[in-house]
């Protein structure tokens, strides 16, 4: 059964099968092809279709119900295909009829009926006379060395349907309709006949690596000078950017029609050729745009000067204008490169915040409250980090793959769930801040020591030096050591101060916020900070101590220790793991000068302050 | 491969000869009279010279290009208006020489053939 369609082809309304209709759509495009370079090429196809529709009315006047495949074969090849015509006499192209002219010669042809990938394998069986299979077996044995050979023969070698359709030599073109930077890769697919992203892919390939290339996510290494070159050379050494200019600049741009019908080679189905013709319908709009306005300053042009616009113009197209182009060409790349790193690291940057902030979640049961607070947590991590994240590298797949629309729902639904992470985000930080926005009253509160009237008073942790070793992973002010339901909270600060009386002193205030005063009063209330003197050594809590039923709210403790005249006192640190404990020493008469503080170091109190020894 | 390269260049010679008569046979053909190309080629078919009309045509153009033929858009009875060619004053002239050159040509090769 065969679908027949009304054609008006040259004036003559003709009933043809639908597949009729195809092979001689075909065939016209391979004369396209033919005579692509001859002068009067419209003309002479013209001419020729006025002659196939008059046979075809012939054939029709005889009875034909409609025109079929059969006949459509047959008229075609009473005027005869690209093929023939280099064969019957080669009125032109001089040089490659002179290489067709022994056909019965042997030659090595790509089998296209018998293709694997390319049809090399089966084109050399075929021309050895050997079983495709050997063939392939052999090639799959030689693997490695063979598969740049057959890279090349599927470029040189010439497919067996030039033999049938008519000379459609595959050229590589440019693609520049479906271009991202300067249509090299989407030519390459064409010219295989592979999606265009695979191609994308296999240059971005060293980009990738450079990703991957990056140990540490949340340090931006080629920011830093001394791995900026390391950057450049990754980036450069598979050549990949070089290979991509050298073709950009060496390849040809497809054109005419018959430019992208060379472009994809043999593969000339109804689809391209229908694609090929709107795109040139579309071209030809734009260019009859362009001569219009060209036209329109030309007359203003010639109203002041004389004919000699002319010349002028074409000088202009010397080697100024290939210059200009290439500058333009070198700036394009720059942009582009300059963007994509940018992208790059805001991407991984937006990823880095992502994996932070996600990787905080369980101390959420510590801050916020449970309800509202803690929905908005969870929605602003997911709306408003990880849902633009993932929307921009979808759209960068898609990009890469080459989708040209962006799916309508798809971007309305990333947009109204982000706008969804902003709300979630603007309530979450409202009410924190209303969480956070009083104060308590701060109480002064004695510890009483045990030994007060030591000459040297050493400050250190009570847990001394067990939980530090391999605590890498902070964020601060929270540290890790604590459990599902107690979180430590090293929010502390030291005053040291001269002492009136000959022993030492301790006083602590607790601090916090809450909600409301009296929240605040009750936090602070409940900090238990253990402070204890053994000997000469004042142990401190490891850090104020958290529980889920009493948020964190900013608590603190301000430990003042008052120094004897005469005596001296010591922090200890254990391996810098002490950083949330500030260490503020004052005396009432230096209040406002800082005081450089070091740890590990003895300080004697003096009359005038302290001293190191 | 000896032979092959000389059998190639016999065929390389017969198509050159080929090309060589060919305009001049079509110009002889239209000089008699207004021709549509499917004549032509009916005409050079009973003489025993195949042409393919996909050939004819891009000769046409390219003899119509360089002054030597014009055509005339002529009624048909069936469908749209066919294409006729005529010999303009510089075909005339042109099938003129061409035909002095063949008539020596061949009275000369004649000559050497049967001289053999």
């Amino acid at each position: 059964m065969n679908k027949v369609i009304n054609i008006n082809f040259q004036g003559r309304i003709l009933p043809i099968e639908e597949h009729a209709y195809e092979l001689l759509k075909e065939y016209i495009a391979s004369l396209q092809v033919y005579f692509a370079n001859e002068e009067g090429k419209d003309e002479i196809i013209n001419d020729i279709e006025c002659r196939v529709a008059e046979l075809c009315e012939e054939r029709l006047k005889k009875g034909e119900v409609c025109i079929n495949e059969s006949s459509i074969n047959l008229i075609i090849a009473s005027i005869g295909r690209p093929a023939d015509f280099e064969a019957e006499d080669g009125f032109e192209q001089n040089s490659s009829s002179a290489s067709n002219i022994p056909s019965n010669n042997k030659r090595l042809y790509r089998d296209e009926q018998n293709k694997i990938l390319g049809g090399v394998c089966s084109g050399v069986a075929n021309y050895f006379g050997l079983d495709p299979v050997l063939v392939r077996v052999l090639w799959i044995f030689l693997l490695g060395v063979n598969v740049l050979g057959y890279f090349i023969l599927w470029i040189a070698v010439p497919s067996s349907s030039v033999k049938e359709v008519g000379g459609l030599r595959k050229r590589l073109f440019r693609d520049t309709e479906n271009k991202i930077l300067g249509g090299v890769c989407a030519g390459i697919s064409k010219y295989f006949g592979i999606n265009v992203g695979i191609v994308r892919l296999l240059f971005l390939i060293p980009f990738i690596r450079l990703i991957f290339h990056f140990r540490n996510i949340h340090s931006f290494q080629f920011w830093e000078s001394p791995d900026f070159p390391n950057f450049i050379d990754f980036t450069f050494s598979p050549g990949a950017l070089f290979v991509y200019i050298v073709l950009w600049l060496v390849l040809p741009e497809a054109k005419t029609s018959a430019d992208k019908l060379e472009m994809v080679g043999e593969k000339v189905d109804l689809n391209s050729i229908k694609n090929t013709i709107q795109n040139d319908m579309a071209g030809f709009s734009k260019r009859a745009k362009a001569w219009g306005s060209g036209l329109y300053k030309n007359s203003k042009a010639e109203r002041q000067s004389n004919k000699s616009d002319n010349n002028d113009k074409k000088v202009e197209h010397g080697p100024l204008h290939f210059i200009g182009k290439l500058i333009v060409i070198l700036i394009k790349i720059f942009v582009y490169f300059i963007i994509g790193v940018v992208g790059f690291s805001v991407l991984i940057a937006l990823f880095g915040i992502g994996v932070a902030t996600t990787s905080v979640l369980p101390l959420k049961g510590f801050i916020l409250e449970d309800g509202m607070q803690s929905f908005a947590a969870y929605g602003t991590i997911l709306f408003f980090i990880w849902v633009p994240l993932i929307a921009i590298v979808t759209a960068i797949i898609r990009k890469i793959a080459g989708y040209k629309k962006s799916n309508k729902w798809i971007r309305t639904s990333f947009v109204s769930l982000w706008i969804l992470g902003w709300v979630c985000l603007f309530y979450l930080i409202s009410s924190l801040g209303n969480s956070f926005s009083k104060h308590n009253e701060p109480k002064e509160e004695n510890i009483s020591l045990a030994n007060p009237k030591v000459n040297l008073l050493e400050v250190t942790d009570l847990t001394n030096g067990k939980y530090y070793e391999s605590q890498s992973f902070q964020i601060s002010p929270f540290d890790k050591y604590g459990n599902e339901d107690t979180l430590y909270v090293r929010n502390l600060r030291i005053r040291i101060v001269q002492s009136k009386t000959d022993s030492f002193q301790v006083t602590v205030v607790k601090l916090s916020n809450g909600k409301s005063s009296k929240e605040a009063n009750e936090l602070a209330s409940r900090i238990n900070f253990k402070i204890l003197q053994v000997d000469s050594l004042l142990y401190l809590d490891k850090g104020i101590a958290i529980y889920k039923n009493n948020k964190f709210r900013n608590q603190y403790v301000i430990m003042t220790i008052s120094v004897p005249i005469g005596k001296s006192i010591k922090i200890n640190d254990h391996g810098g793991n002490n950083i949330n404990v500030n260490f503020d020493s004052w005396n009432e008469s230096w209040d406002k000068a800082s005081f450089p503080y070091e740890k590990n170091k003895v300080y004697k109190m003096d009359t005038k302050g302290l001293v190191p020894i | 491969m000896l032979h092959k390269v000389k059998s190639m260049d016999v065929q390389n010679t017969q198509s050159q000869m080929r090309k060589g008569v060919l305009e001049f046979c079509i110009l002889s053909i239209i000089q008699k009279g207004e021709v549509y190309p499917s004549d032509i080629v009916a005409q050079m078919k009973v003489a025993n010279l195949h042409i393919l009309e996909g050939t004819l045509y891009p000769l046409l153009t390219r003899l119509k290009n360089a002054g030597l033929l014009n055509y005339r858009w002529v009624e048909s009875v069936s469908g749209p208006p066919r294409k006729y060619f005529v010999l303009t004053e510089e075909g005339k002239k042109a099938y003129e020489a061409l035909l002095k050159t063949w008539n020596d040509m061949a009275g000369a090769v004649q000559l050497l053939t049967q001289n053999k």
